[in-house]
C-alpha cells in the first residue's frame, strides 16, 4: 500500500483525480487496522429530534420500536469547510528528483480534496497565490465541486515570487466562515513575517495548518565543489562553497523550520514539514487527526 | 645562447591554445537554479580563489609542455669555455708516405721536427705521430723532450700513399675524444696527390690551429715504372707478353733503359724513348721463366731523386697446362666439343680439357684438376658425387650445366638446391628466351657484351635462396648463380653447354665466358701477380678457423700471429716487395707488392691553397682562424635534453592536475 503514496510511483500517473482516489483509497484502506482514528460514515451518536432537524435524518427504526424521533449522527455528517491555500512562486518549481515541490503540493492538495468531498462529504475550496491571488474556487458541497478543483490544481503553474502580505486581504474576505485551512508553501520568507500575515485567520475560528514543503537538497544540499546557485524566484546569481553548504547551511535552514514551528504552535496554528521524498499519507493523517479534533 | 634550429621556434605559438582555452573560456560554467539563495552567503572568494589559481597552474603547465617542446626542437645552445690554455697541446706529425723517400725529405723533417721540440716551451705538452695512409700516433702528451726526439728517430719512410683527409679526420677524432686546443706541425712534402678530391675533407677541427712545414721547396722531375701488365700464370714462355708503360713527371723528353729482371737476373733490356712529361710503353714478347713461382720486376735507370719508383716488381707462376674434368652423358658428344674447343682458343688459358663420361668415373682422381664440368649429367655415382663435394669444399670448383636431364631429378647435384621446375621455351609463344640483366660486378661476367643475343630454348628454374644470381633471363629465371661452398666454387648454368638447349655455343661470347669461368674456378682470377700497398690480401672465403694459413712479408718475417693466421680473414700489404702467401685452401701464391704510383708524382700543394688549409690566405679565412681562435675559449653546448626533460616533468604534473580538475568537473550541486 505504500507504494501508492510514494510520490515518485504517483508522478507517473497525469491525471490527479486518479492520483487522488489512488492514495485516499489505499490510505482508507490502511486505516480500517487503525484504532486511533475514526471513520467518516460510521455511526457517531443518537440525538434527540429538535424541530427544525432535517427528517431525512431520523433513526425510522429507533421511532417504529420507541416512537420517539432519533436523529442517526455520524462523524462524517459533521460537515467542515476546507480551505487550501497553495503557493504557486516560482521556488516551489524546485525539484532534486523527479517531483517538484508544486507537484508535491498538487498531489497534497488533490489528496486532501478527495478525502473531504468524497469521504467526508465537507465543502472544499483552493486559493492559489503567488504574490497576489490567482485562482479561488469556492468552498462547496455541490456536484463536480472535486472536479473543479482538481483542474484548479492543474491551471495552477509557478510564475512568481511569494508574497503573503498582498493577498493577505483576499484570504479575509474569501475565509468568513469558520473551517479549516491549509496553507501549502514551501515559506521563503521570515517566520515572523508569515505568521504575523497568516496569524489573522484564525480570528474567524479557523483552524490553520501549515504544510511547509520542502525538497530533501534544500534541506541538505549535496554540493561537492565550488558552483553558481541562481535563485528561481529573484533570478540572483551566487557563488557558493561546498564548505559553506555542509557546514552552516543547514542549521540555518533548519533554524528557519524551528522558527517556523514554533511560532506557529504559539500561534496556536499547527505545522507540518512535508518533504518531497516522503509518502503523502503524512499529510493525509494531519488533515484527519485535526478533522477529528473538530468532531 | 642561441639555436641551431631557430625556425622551430615558431611552434611556440601553439602556445595561444592553453591561453584561449583558459582565458577566454573559463567562464562558461552553468548556474545551478536552487528554490531560494535567502539561506546563502557570498562567502566564496577564497575557495575561487584557489580554483583559480590551480587553473592558472594548470595553464602554466600547458604553456611550459609547448614553449620547452619549441624550445628542445630550435636546439638551444650556449658558449661554454672548453678547455683553459694549460690543456693546449703540441702535436707534431711527419709525413711517411712513399714519395718521403726521394732525396732526403724525411731526415730533413724529422731534422725540423727535433728543432721545434727544442724550441717550444718546455712545460708544454708534445705528441707525435707519423702520418701515411692512416695517422700512427707514436707517442702520448707528454713533456719529455727526449723520449719525444726518440719517437721522431724512430720514423722511416713507409710506402703508403698519405692521405690529407685522413690527417683532419684523425684530428676530429682526437678532439672529439680530448677536447683542448692543439697546435699542429705537419713535416710533409706536401704533395698535391696527397689532396682528397674535396678540400672540405681537409678542414680542421676549430681547436686546431696549424703550422706547415715544408721539406719540398719545388717540383722535381721523376720517373717511374707506372704499370706492368703481364700474366700471373705462364705455361709457354713463348706466349707470355708483358707490357710496361714508363711515365715521367715534370721531366724532359729523354731516353731511358727498361729492364726486366726474373729472380735477380736480367734477361732483357730495352731502350725507350719517354716525351717530356709524358708515357712511354713498350713490350717484352717473351717471359722466360722457370717453373714454379718466379719473382720479376721491371727496372728503369731513372737516375732521379726517387729512386723507389723506378722498379715495379710482379710474380709469375710457370706450369704445365692444368687438367679440366668434363663429365658429360655418353651420349653426349657435342657439349664437350665445344667447351674444349671454346678453352683452347683462350690464349693465356692454360688448361686442358680432360673429358670423360658418367661411366668412367670410377678411376677419376679429382686432386689433380683446376676445376671439374657436370654437363648435363642424370645421375652421378654417389661415391663419385661425395668426392665431387669434399673437393669443392676443400677449394675446388665446379660448373653445372642443367640441361634437359635436369628434368628427371629434384636437385641439382653437390649443390644441393631444389629445381622448381623446367621451362621449355621452344613451345611456348615466343619460342625462346634471352638474357635479361646480367651482374656486370661478377668476374664471369666481365666480358658480357653479347649476352642479348643468346637464345635460350630451354632453362631450368632452381631455387637461388643461397647463391648469388648472376645473370636472369628475360622471364625472370635465374640462368647463372654462383655459390659459395666450403672454400669453394660453383657455378650453375641453367640451360645445357649443347647446342640444344640453346644456341650460346655458337655465339661469340661463349668464348670469353668459358675463358673467364675457367680462371674463376681456377682461382687464377684471384692470383694477380702485383698489387699495392694498402691494399688488401684475402687468406679465406669462410669463417673456418680448421686451417690456418701463412704470410711471409718482403723482409721475411711473418707478420701474422698464430690467432691471427687461424682466423684472419685479409692481410694488409703495408710495404712494397714480394710476400709469399699460403692460402686456407692450400694454394701457395707469391704477390709483388708496389707503391701507389700517384706517390711518384713530386708536386707540391700550391701556396695560395696551402694558406687557405692554415687559414692565412684570405681575409676570410683570417677571420675564421681568428674565428677559430675564439671558439678555442668558447664552445656551443646544446642543450636540448634539459629541454625535453623539463618537458616530461611539465607534462607529468600538467596530467596530475588535469585529472583533479576533471574529478571536479564532474561534481553538481
Amino acid at each position: 500500500m505504500q507504494r501508492f503514496l510514494d510520490p515518485v510511483v504517483l508522478a507517473e500517473i497525469s491525471r490527479l483525480d486518479l492520483i487522488a482516489r489512488t492514495v485516499v483509497d489505499g490510505f482508507v484502506a490502511g486505516l480500517h487496522r487503525s484504532p486511533d482514528f475514526g471513520f467518516s460514515q460510521e455511526f457517531a451518536e443518537y440525538r434527540a429530534y429538535s424541530p427544525g432537524d432535517d427528517l431525512r435524518h431520523v433513526d425510522w427504526n429507533v421511532f417504529a420500536r420507541t416512537e420517539r424521533a432519533y436523529l442517526k449522527r455520524y462523524r462524517g455528517e459533521t460537515n467542515s469547510l476546507l480551505t487550501v491555500l497553495l503557493d504557486a512562486s516560482n521556488s516551489m518549481n524546485y525539484a532534486s528528483g523527479k517531483v517538484s515541490k508544486m507537484d508535491y503540493a498538487r498531489f497534497t492538495a488533490a489528496c486532501l480534496f478527495y478525502l473531504a468531498i468524497h469521504n467526508q462529504r465537507d465543502a472544499a475550496g483552493l486559493i492559489v497565490f503567488d504574490d497576489e491571488v490567482r485562482n479561488y474556487i469556492r468552498p462547496s458541497t455541490r456536484q463536480g465541486q472535486i472536479n473543479r478543483l482538481l483542474h484548479g490544481l492543474e491551471l495552477a503553474e509557478p510564475h512568481a515570487r511569494t508574497d503573503f502580505a498582498k493577498p493577505l486581504d483576499h484570504f479575509q474576505q474569501f475565509l468568513r466562515r469558520r473551517g479549516l485551512v491549509l496553507i501549502l508553501s514551501d515559506f521563503y520568507e521570515s517566520p515572523e513575517k508569515i505568521l504575523r500575515t497568516i496569524e489573522p485567520l484564525r480570528f474567524h475560528g479557523n483552524e490553520v495548518v501549515l504544510f511547509h514543503v520542502l525538497d530533501p537538497k534544500e534541506i541538505r544540499p549535496d554540493l561537492s565543489g565550488p558552483a553558481i546557485l541562481f535563485d528561481l524566484e529573484t533570478d540572483h546569481h551566487m557563488e557558493v562553497t561546498p564548505e559553506y553548504v555542509t557546514e552552516e547551511y543547514p542549521s540555518r535552514i533548519q533554524a528557519h523550520i524551528t522558527a517556523l514551528r514554533d511560532g506557529a504552535r504559539s500561534a496556536r496554528m499547527d505545522y507540518y514539514l512535508l518533504v518531497t521524498d516522503r509518502p503523502l499519507d503524512a499529510a493525509l493523517r494531519e488533515y484527519l487527526t485535526i478533522r477529528q479534533g473538530r468532531n | 645562447m642561441g639555436f641551431l634550429s631557430p625556425w622551430f621556434l615558431v611552434g611556440a605559438a601553439a602556445a595561444a591554445l592553453p591561453v584561449y582555452l583558459h582565458l577566454l573560456r573559463r567562464h562558461t560554467t552553468t548556474p545551478h537554479p536552487f528554490s531560494s539563495l535567502m539561506f546563502f552567503e557570498q562567502r566564496t572568494q577564497s575557495s575561487i580563489r584557489h580554483r583559480r589559481l590551480r587553473y592558472l597552474l594548470l595553464l602554466a603547465f600547458r604553456l611550459a609542455v609547448l614553449l620547452l617542446l619549441a624550445l628542445a626542437f630550435a636546439n638551444p645552445y650556449i658558449k661554454r669555455p672548453v678547455a683553459h690554455s694549460s690543456d693546449s697541446r703540441m702535436l707534431l706529425v711527419i709525413d711517411t708516405s712513399f714519395s718521403m723517400r726521394a732525396g732526403s725529405r724525411v731526415s730533413d723533417a724529422k731534422r725540423e721536427a727535433i728543432s721545434v721540440l727544442d724550441s717550444r716551451n718546455p712545460a708544454e705538452r708534445a705528441q707525435i705521430a707519423a702520418l701515411g695512409s692512416e695517422l700512427h700516433v707514436l707517442t702520448e702528451p707528454i713533456q719529455d723532450s727526449a723520449l719525444l726526439a726518440a719517437a721522431v728517430q724512430t720514423i722511416e719512410p713507409g710506402d703508403s700513399r698519405g692521405s690529407f683527409a685522413e690527417l683532419a679526420r684523425a684530428l676530429r677524432s682526437i678532439e672529439e675524444t680530448t677536447p683542448g686546443p692543439i697546435e699542429l706541425h705537419l713535416f710533409s712534402d706536401m704533395q698535391k696527390t696527397d689532396m682528397p678530391a674535396s678540400f672540405a675533407e681537409m678542414a680542421l677541427p676549430p681547436s686546431v690551429s696549424l703550422v706547415l712545414h715544408s721539406v719540398a721547396r719545388d717540383t722535381q722531375p721523376n720517373w717511374a715504372v707506372e704499370s706492368v701488365r703481364a700474366p700471373s700464370q705462364v705455361w709457354d714462355p713463348k706466349r707470355a707478353h708483358v707490357e710496361v708503360v714508363i711515365a715521367g713527371y715534370h721531366t724532359p723528353a729523354a731516353t731511358r733503359t727498361v729492364s726486366l729482371v726474373v729472380n735477380g737476373k736480367i734477361i732483357d733490356s730495352r731502350k725507350v724513348d719517354v716525351p717530356a712529361a709524358g708515357r712511354a710503353t713498350l713490350q717484352f714478347q717473351s717471359l722466360n721463366v722457370p717453373y714454379g713461382w718466379s719473382r720479376c720486376e721491371v727496372r728503369i735507370d731513372s737516375a732521379d731523386s726517387l729512386a723507389a719508383d723506378d722498379d715495379y716488381m710482379f710474380a709469375v707462376e710457370r706450369s704445365d697446362p692444368q687438367p679440366v674434368l668434363f663429365v658429360h652423358q655418353a651420349t653426349d658428344s657435342r657439349s664437350p666439343l665445344f667447351f674444349g674447343g671454346a678453352l683452347a682458343s683462350a690464349a693465356e688459358a692454360s688448361f686442358t680439357l680432360d673429358s670423360v663420361s658418367v661411366d668412367h668415373l670410377a678411376a677419376v682422381t679429382l686432386s689433380k684438376y683446376a676445376f671439374v664440368v657436370l654437363s648435363d649429367v642424370i645421375s652421378l655415382p654417389p661415391q663419385f658425387e661425395n668426392d665431387l663435394l669434399r673437393y669443392v669444399r676443400g677449394g675446388g670448383s665446379i660448373l653445372i650445366a642443367a640441361g634437359t636431364s635436369a628434368a628427371h631429378r629434384a636437385r641439382i647435384p653437390v649443390l644441393d638446391d631444389n629445381i622448381i621446375e623446367a621451362h621449355d621455351y621452344s613451345r611456348e609463344g615466343e619460342r625462346f628466351v634471352t638474357v635479361g640483366e646480367t651482374d656486370p660486378s661478377h668476374p664471369v661476367m666481365q666480358s658480357s657484351e653479347g649476352w642479348a643475343g643468346v637464345k635460350f630454348y630451354y632453362a631450368v628454374a632452381v631455387d637461388p635462396s643461397s647463391s648469388r644470381i648472376v645473370a636472369r633471363l628475360t622471364d625472370q629465371t635465374p640462368l647463372l648463380l654462383d655459390k659459395k661452398i666450403g672454400e669453394g666454387h660453383s657455378v650453375l648454368l641453367a640451360s645445357g653447354l649443347d647446342d640444344l638447349t640453346n644456341d650460346f655455343a655458337v655465339q661469340p661470347v661463349f668464348v670469353p665466358f668459358v675463358k673467364q669461368v675457367a680462371r674463376y674456378l681456377s682461382g687464377t682470377e684471384d692470383q694477380n701477380g702485383s698489387r699495392l700497398v694498402d691494399s688488401f690480401l684475402e687468406l679465406r672465403t669462410t669463417k673456418d678457423e680448421a686451417v690456418s694459413v701463412e704470410v711471409i712479408d718482403p723482409q721475411g718475417r711473418r707478420p701474422l700471429s698464430l690467432k691471427e693466421a687461424a682466423s684472419a680473414q685479409s692481410f694488409e700489404l703495408t710495404s712494397a716487395g714480394f710476400y709469399t702467401v699460403r692460402l686456407a685452401n692450400g694454394k701457395e701464391d707469391v704477390v709483388g707488392v708496389n707503391a701507389d704510383r700517384r706517390e711518384s708524382d713530386l708536386e707540391p700543394i700550391p701556396e695560395d691553397v696551402l694558406a687557405l688549409w692554415t687559414g692565412k690566405g684570405s681575409p676570410d679565412s683570417r677571420q675564421q682562424a681568428n674565428l677559430g681562435a675564439h671558439q678555442d675559449q668558447e664552445r656551443p653546448r646544446g642543450f636540448w635534453w634539459y629541454a625535453m626533460f623539463l618537458v616530461l616533468v611539465a607534462a607529468l604534473g600538467e596530467s596530475l592536475l588535469a585529472a583533479r580538475y576533471l574529478v571536479t568537473q564532474a561534481d553538481k550541486p
